[in-house]
């Protein structure tokens, strides 16, 4: 039986700036890295890989963990007892996050669980894993605000593992103490940084150091002058604002791109509009603007850049992409934007096994296909992957410490390559490569007409880097899975 | 050349900031207009706007209705009937309540209105879209205005409607006989009565017709988001309030100019202080840190500088006294044995919970109930300021967060132990309460209430944003991690242990608020609470005790603030102390009882258990006996806390005691009445039985 927990939100808790450290975590969704060279895989079990932890591969070929099919491993029955969430037939799972109360609108917790319903039942046509079905057994909703509370009722219940998607993230250090294994999405990524215990789509990600990406993003825009805006009240917003400047600091001169204009102090909720800063940057040449706003203040921007006659700038949006809806109804606004999915884009066919059967079941299980499922079904397929990685006979520590021996983590060719081993913690400016992924990679899409377009080549629609590169080389186009 | 270009800056800087500064300057209409014609400042004005634009919303996007049907029923219908509802179901039984009275009602009706209205409409916030105003095509098709800056067609219509809407009522003011009745019934409705007037029926218009234009201003603001939600509106009417204080809360004209002047000098510093910074260095800091807290600056400059609203009171109604309040009810003598006995319950009671929580308490619980424990100790600071002073103080969160944020910063710039942080914390919670109390000490009623709530946002703006307030040594972690405290050979890392000390704590402030009401201090604040005047004449100085007032009160909430970051082991800002948390820290403590310790405890057990134990049907769990029994209705929206308590501060005109005292009071009484009852017909059988004897017979 699913159990739907409410609790009051804070008053508090809805207003601006919990929006902008979000808003701010939503950018590390597009400044995080991803990696590609593996020395070991672990494929998901989304794909006919030989998907198991004892299934090493020397490869440097990425595509390594899907050219065997063999069929999903299901593992291995055997009894087990004292494990929270465990019983013969079933392996209990509670799913956390902020429901309608969203201040920002947008489907957080609701489309998350459907994510990971989707991969559960995918999962258990197959039989399952270790002879149990993969179960929902609690959805709490948080109501924003009582996240911690909500946490840490949860730590003590009857299920094996959470899977979280609030909008503020207190509570995450307790679920760490209590070595829960959690499973959470990636604007998370400050708050789950140096917990071994909390997994993230992508990994860990350092929002103020310098990202090829965004040169990369700003060379698909055909720019020369880059604008970059981002909220005062958020450290995180202004942190990624700082990243824009020391990306084009360090590689805008090797590709002839300048920071023109940027602000991070702007208020949240642009009460003020956005006049002075737009003409700011006309009068600066700006041609292209990285945004460290959330979809709402984007909108705002857009607005403004029409209304001064300079609708034509390619603005890189920070989220919205598998929205279809906030696409076709601002078509004319956005058209010619540029966003970012952290994973493999729609777009970008054929699509790898992963991504396919997250496709398919989503539409099974009549869910709509957006950013937030496809995130809680990366998580439930990284769930399973511990699982099988920790054998038979596991209990929470055994799943947490087998899921951090996977160095080749792409949820069937999903997202570029996670390295568990290490990216638990994020780069630093000081040492952006001991923690990094092996490769540095995003895809882009544009909007055209209401509708998403991919940029790049569809056969490889991946942007990719080697960290350990310091100076300029051009991406690798490449595919995961 | 220089100068020309100059010109054209200061001229696109105008046009730019005038459709922010017709935002602020429509919502400043709303306050004056309400104020004028109610005497109430009503800080539900955003609620209002948001309840309309919700219901315009729905009806054009879900119920696909046409602008005109939507504007009919969202503005001209709902609004007005739910200004009449006000006014007939609050505000007409509050005529002779103090302003500060009101406030508090007001502020409780901010709190419960949105909850009401999302839970009414069963609405949800709507994330990135581009919301329709009352025109067709309103923010895409643009008219350029002098060759230098277009304005959208939504934008002209929101300037058009505050301009017209100055004027008229401005007109209905100055010339029609309903102006000079509304007016004249905010000053004295009995006295107006006299004059054969129907009080109730102006002041039912009154509330109408400013509801009505909080409607109009929620439908026309509300393009300006492109996310619906109640806190856009909210902050919104703070910002506002400064533009309406320009205009001391009565001139329309001074209104309308203070929201136009705002968003221009807005606009102003936006386009020239990013110039002049890049060469003038000092410039920069002013250029990132005053802009946004311009409102706040404006509003608190007013307040400190302006001799009119030092100088200012109340009005006070001459016949108020031919219906005054209702009598204090806690005034009633008490009965010592029932007290007692009382008293006795409540202890055994709190030791049952004591013993299951701390015996056998789950992890979430033991932390809702430390959570409740160290909430009582930040509300005994409204116990203080409220309740003994009588001063309304709305940044409880920011003294709370100031003693929060040292923790944090000296744990992790200086390793210093965290009971230290605590101490030096609430000293310089303290401090920042006593400097602001400095220039605010001839303030009174609402204003007072205004300038702390200017200087929540103030910090909530500026402060937060410095890496030596909000900020982390550690660029990496976005938190604000704080550990447990260790004292000589204990601990307190174990929650059960930490919570132990947070009751010790709280039972040290309990007392200390305790001995402070009744200290020489807490007796001249009761009488200054009581008659300023009258304080005065027999040598209390009214500066001075609302100094230490407030610097009291700060000190408990930032002792109570140190001790929620240890608790959650980290600082969560957004979460606790946020300046809208602070309003429904003031509505619970006043619905229970500003003036006693037990109202604070009351309120903070309700904020941290009231959903875990009422509206998630444990409660009714426990009464069936089974949680299978559990009625389908359960669980409850969390927002019915916020329309139940926030409604709740609507008896706190009446009975400023709160909702402890007045029971309380409620059951002496009827206690006292049936006693009475008693020794009448005790009295009435012994004159029964001396008529007997004396006459020899039976008395029929």
């Amino acid at each position: 039986m699913i159990r739907f927990i409410g609790r009051p939100t804070s008053p508090s808790a809805s207003c601006r700036s919990i929006a902008v450290a979000v808003v701010a975590g939503l950018v590390m969704v597009s400044c995080s890295s991803s990696s590609t060279t593996a020395k070991t895989t672990v494929a998901s079990a989304t794909t006919t890989a030989a998907t198991s932890s004892s299934a090493p591969s020397d490869s440097t070929a990425v595509t390594t963990a899907t050219t065997a099919p063999k069929g999903p491993d299901l593992g291995k029955f055997e009894a087990i007892t004292g494990v929270p969430g465990v019983s013969d037939k079933e392996i209990k799972f509670a799913v956390e996050g902020t429901g309608p109360s969203n201040p920002l609108g947008y489907c957080l917790l609701e489309c998350y669980k459907q994510g990971v319903q989707a991969y559960f039942d995918y999962r258990n046509s197959l039989g399952g894993v270790n002879g149990r079905k993969l179960v929902i057994s609690t959805v709490v909703d948080d109501e924003l605000g009582n996240t911690q509370v909500k946490l840490l009722e949860l730590t003590s219940s009857d299920n094996f593992g959470i899977f979280a998607s609030p909008l503020t993230y207190p509570g995450y250090a307790d679920v760490a103490k209590a070595n829960v294994p959690m499973y959470s999405t990636v604007p998370a990524a400050a708050e789950a940084n140096g917990f071994k215990s909390i997994f993230l789509p992508t990994g860990t990600a350092c929002i103020a150091c310098p990202s090829r990406q965004n040169v990369e993003i700003a060379i698909l825009a055909k720019a020369h002058k880059v604008g970059s805006l981002g909220y005062g009240i958020s450290q995180a917003s202004k942190d990624c604002v700082a990243g824009h400047k020391a990306t084009f600091d360090k590689w805008g001169p090797a590709v002839g791109i300048e920071l023109a204009y940027s602000n991070a102090e702007l208020p949240f909720g642009l009460p003020n509009g956005l006049g002075p800063e737009v003409t700011a940057m006309k009068e600066a040449g700006v041609d292209f603007i990285l945004t460290c706003i959330d979809s709402g203040g984007a909108l705002t921007l857009e607005q403004e850049l029409e209304r001064q006659g300079m609708g034509k700038v390619v603005v890189s949006l920070p989220q919205g992409y598998s929205d279809t809806a906030f696409a076709s109804k601002n078509a004319a606004l956005l058209e010619g934007d540029i966003l970012s999915p952290f994973f493999h884009p729609l777009e970008a066919t054929p699509l790898p096994s992963g991504l396919s059967t997250y496709v398919e079941w989503m539409g099974k299980g009549g869910y709509a296909v957006n950013d937030y499922g496809i995130q809680g079904w990366i998580n439930a397929d990284l769930a399973v992957m511990g699982i099988l990685a920790a054998g038979s006979k596991f209990d929470r520590a055994s799943v947490i410490d087998a899921t951090n021996k996977i160095t080749n983590y792409t949820a069937g060719g999903i997202v570029a390559t996670v390295d568990w081993t290490r990216q638990h913690l994020a780069p630093t400016i000081a040492d952006p490569v001991s923690n990094a992924a092996p490769k540095a990679c995003a895809a882009y899409v544009t909007i055209i007409g209401g509708k998403f377009k991919l940029l790049g080549d569809s056969a490889k629609p991946f942007f990719c880097f080697d960290p350990k590169v310091d100076k300029w080389v051009d991406a690798t186009p490449t595919v995961f899975g | 050349m220089l100068m020309a270009s100059i010109g054209k800056d200061i001229l696109r800087a105008v046009l730019q900031g005038t459709p922010p500064g017709t935002v602020y300057a429509l919502v400043a209409l709303g306050f004056v207009l309400a104020y004028k014609t109610s005497g109430v400042f009503n800080l539900a004005f955003g609620a209002q706007a948001y309840g309309s634009a919700v219901v315009y919303f729905t009806a054009r996007t879900q119920w696909h209705w046409s602008i005109l049907p939507a504007f009919v029923v969202s503005v001209i219908v709902l609004a007005p009937l739910l200004g009449f509802l006000l006014e007939w179901l609050v505000f007409r039984h509050l005529r002779t309540a103090p302003a500060v009275a009101k406030l508090v009602v007001s502020i409780g009706l901010s709190v419960a209105l949105p909850a009401a209205v999302d839970l009414a409409t069963h609405f949800e916030p709507h994330g990135s879209i581009v919301i329709e105003g009352i025109v067709p095509k309103g923010a895409s098709v643009f008219y350029n205005v002098l060759g230098v800056y277009k304005f959208s067609r939504d934008e002209l219509v929101a300037m058009a409607v505050a301009v017209v809407a100055m004027l008229l009522l401005g007109a209905l003011f100055k010339f029609s006989a309903m102006g000079l009745q509304m007016r004249a019934v905010v000053e004295s409705p009995r006295m107006t009565e006299l004059n054969g007037i129907d009080a109730d029926r102006v002041s039912a218009f009154s509330w109408a017709l400013s509801s009505l234009f909080a409607g109009l201003a929620g439908v026309l603001i509300a393009p300006r988001f492109h996310t619906l939600a109640a806190p856009d509106f909210f902050n919104i009417v703070i910002v506002a309030i400064a533009a309406a204080a320009i205009g001391l809360l009565v001139s329309l004209p001074r209104a309308l100019a203070g929201g136009l002047g705002l968003g221009i000098l807005i606009a102003l510093f936006t386009t020239f202080l990013p110039k002049w910074s890049k060469s003038v260095h000092w410039l920069k800091p002013i250029k990132e840190n005053l802009t946004p807290a311009l409102p706040f600056v404006v509003l608190f400059a007013i307040l400190v500088f302006v001799p009119s609203v030092r100088r200012s009171r109340a009005a006070v109604d001459p016949l108020s006294g031919v219906d005054p309040p209702a009598p204090s009810m806690a005034t009633t003598p008490g009965n010592r044995r029932a007290t007692w006995l009382r008293r006795l319950v409540g202890l055994g009671v709190v030791g049952a919970v004591a013993a299951v929580v701390f015996g056998r308490g789950a992890t979430a619980w033991v932390f809702s109930v430390t959570q409740a424990v160290v909430l009582a100790i930040i509300y005994m600071s409204v116990t203080v300021i409220t309740g003994l002073a009588g001063r309304i103080s709305l940044c409880q969160g920011a003294f709370a967060a100031i003693a929060g944020f040292t923790v944090f910063q000296l744990a992790d710039r200086y390793h210093a132990p965290v009971l230290i942080g605590v101490l030096v914390g609430a000293c310089i919670a303290a401090a920042v309460g006593a400097l602001l109390a400095l220039p605010i000490r001839h303030l009174n009623g609402i204003w007072v209430a205004i300038a702390t709530l200017a200087f929540a946002f103030f910090f909530d703006a500026v402060m937060v944003k410095f890496s030596w307030v909000g900020g982390s040594r550690s660029a990496a972690s976005a938190s604000l991690a704080v550990p447990r405290p260790v004292l000589g050979p204990w601990t307190f890392g174990n929650d059960k242990s930490y919570l132990a000390l947070c009751v010790v704590v709280l039972v040290i402030v309990t007392l200390a608020v305790s001995q402070f009401a009744r200290s020489t201090t807490g007796l001249q604040l009761q009488a200054l609470r009581g008659s300023e005047v009258a304080a005065q004449s027999i040598g209390i100085s009214p500066a001075r005790l609302r100094v230490v007032a407030l610097s009291v009160s700060a000190f408990i909430a930032g002792v109570g603030g140190a001790l929620m970051v240890i608790q959650q082991k980290n600082v969560n800002y957004d979460n606790n102390f946020k300046p809208f948390a602070a309003l429904f820290w003031l509505v619970l403590v006043v619905t229970f009882g500003a003036r006693r310790p037990a109202g604070a405890i009351a309120g903070a057990a309700t904020f941290s258990l009231f959903d875990k134990v009422m509206l998630q049907g444990n409660f009714a769990a426990w009464i069936f006996r089974s949680p299978k029994r559990i009625p389908g209705i359960f669980p409850l929206s969390g927002k019915w806390r916020f329309v139940l308590f926030g409604l709740g501060t609507i008896q706190y005109a009446k009975h400023p005691e709160g909702v402890l005292a007045t029971s309380n009071a409620q059951r002496q009484a009827r206690r006292q009445a049936r006693a009475d009852k008693a020794s009448q017909a005790r009295a009435r059988n012994d004159t029964s039985a001396a008529t007997t004897t004396s006459d020899g017979g039976v008395v029929s």
